[in-house]
């Protein structure tokens, strides 16, 4: 990888933690928009007016569940915003490492099809 | 508007996983094909953007937030929809598995949505408002915005088949929250792809920059 490409690379992955850092501390406590659409169908949200209670109780018949590791980007209240940073700096660059190694992958099976063929 | 787990019966999940790892093969093809040794470090870098960006909820007022999706800005720099697809669906599996937001039955559904819809809107809207327009921000920005919108009121649709929202009650609220959201989602688009245009505008997809070249205006 030549200069330009190294620093673009050192410099974008830096923003990007940037955001993922600044978002642990100002990202908006309010549900989304599917899930404020899901407050009013369950009656506790009007349409421009903030919700009165905060659980979501719409469902749907036979669905999944799953506990994810780190649930809303966070470790828990006892770690507080150390543990959201932990969370999103730990997702951002699980992300970046997943796309240059599946990436990487991709290209090495085209070079090896090319040999063969 | 990541669909959890909840909000949807796993047999419907399954179908639209299934239509999912159609596009998601598709999108694999496109990665094997395009992404050379150039372009690896810009599609990485912009994977960790979306992650980022889309974690982040901004207030929206009336009581939502909403993030940004990414789709149409992946798909204009990287110039294909699939791109959006790659991109998406790698930062959906992560959001999903390790954090929770959006489910694990759903994540088709919210593959489909977000990076096939978002992403095909997203790059053929951006292209059609350029031979319109003749101008970069005029076109990413009203395409960033119906690739925020579109892919909303498809997800308020799905969660009507689900039985989760009425259909009318679902189309309105999920409709006007995202047309609030989709304005910042284009107004960072256009930013990040002037950032991109300004600072190494080699890496930005070839056809915008012969459109530019051809005295269109940034």
């Amino acid at each position: 990888m030549d200069q330009k490409n190294l620093k673009f690379l050192v410099i974008g992955v830096l923003l990007a933690l940037v955001v993922a850092i600044v978002a642990v501390f100002l990202a908006s406590p309010n549900p989304d928009g599917l899930d404020s659409t899901a407050l009013i169908a369950s009656g506790q949200k009007t349409l421009t007016a903030p919700a009165t209670g905060e659980n979501i109780s719409v469902e749907a018949p036979g669905h999944f569940t799953y506990a994810s590791p780190m649930p809303d980007y966070s470790l828990g209240g006892k770690w507080g915003p150390m543990g959201g940073i932990i969370a999103m700096v730990t997702g951002t660059i699980l992300v970046f490492a997943i796309v240059i190694g599946l990436a990487w992958l991709l290209k090495k099976r085209k070079m090896s099809k090319k040999q063969i063929s | 508007m990541h669909i959890p787990d909840a909000f949807m019966p796993i047999w419907q999940g399954a179908i639209y996983w299934i239509i999912a790892l159609v596009f998601i093969m598709l999108a694999l093809r496109w990665a094997k094909n395009q992404l050379t040794e150039e372009k690896i470090p810009v599609v990485a870098v912009l994977a960790a953007a979306v992650f980022a960006l889309m974690s982040f909820n901004l207030p929206v007022s009336m009581g939502t937030s909403g993030h940004l999706i990414g789709g149409a800005l992946v798909a204009i720099v990287l110039g294909s929809p699939f791109a959006a697809v790659f991109i998406l669906t790698l930062v959906l599996i992560v959001q999903g598995v390790l954090f929770g937001d959006g489910g694990i039955t759903t994540m088709g559904a919210n593959i489909i949505n977000m990076g096939v819809i978002g992403g095909f809107v997203g790059y053929y809207s951006f292209h059609g408002f350029m031979r319109v327009t003749k101008n970069i921000s005029f076109s990413a920005g009203p395409a960033a915005w119906l690739a925020c919108f579109i892919p909303a009121e498809v997800c308020a649709v799905e969660m009507y088949f689900a039985g989760t929202f009425p259909l009318r009650e679902g189309l309105i609220a999920m409709g006007l929250y995202h047309a609030l959201i989709g304005i910042i989602e284009a107004v960072i688009t256009v930013l990040v792809i002037h950032l991109i245009l300004r600072v190494r505008p080699d890496l930005i997809d070839e056809k915008v920059r012969q459109l530019q070249a051809k005295g269109v205006n940034g």
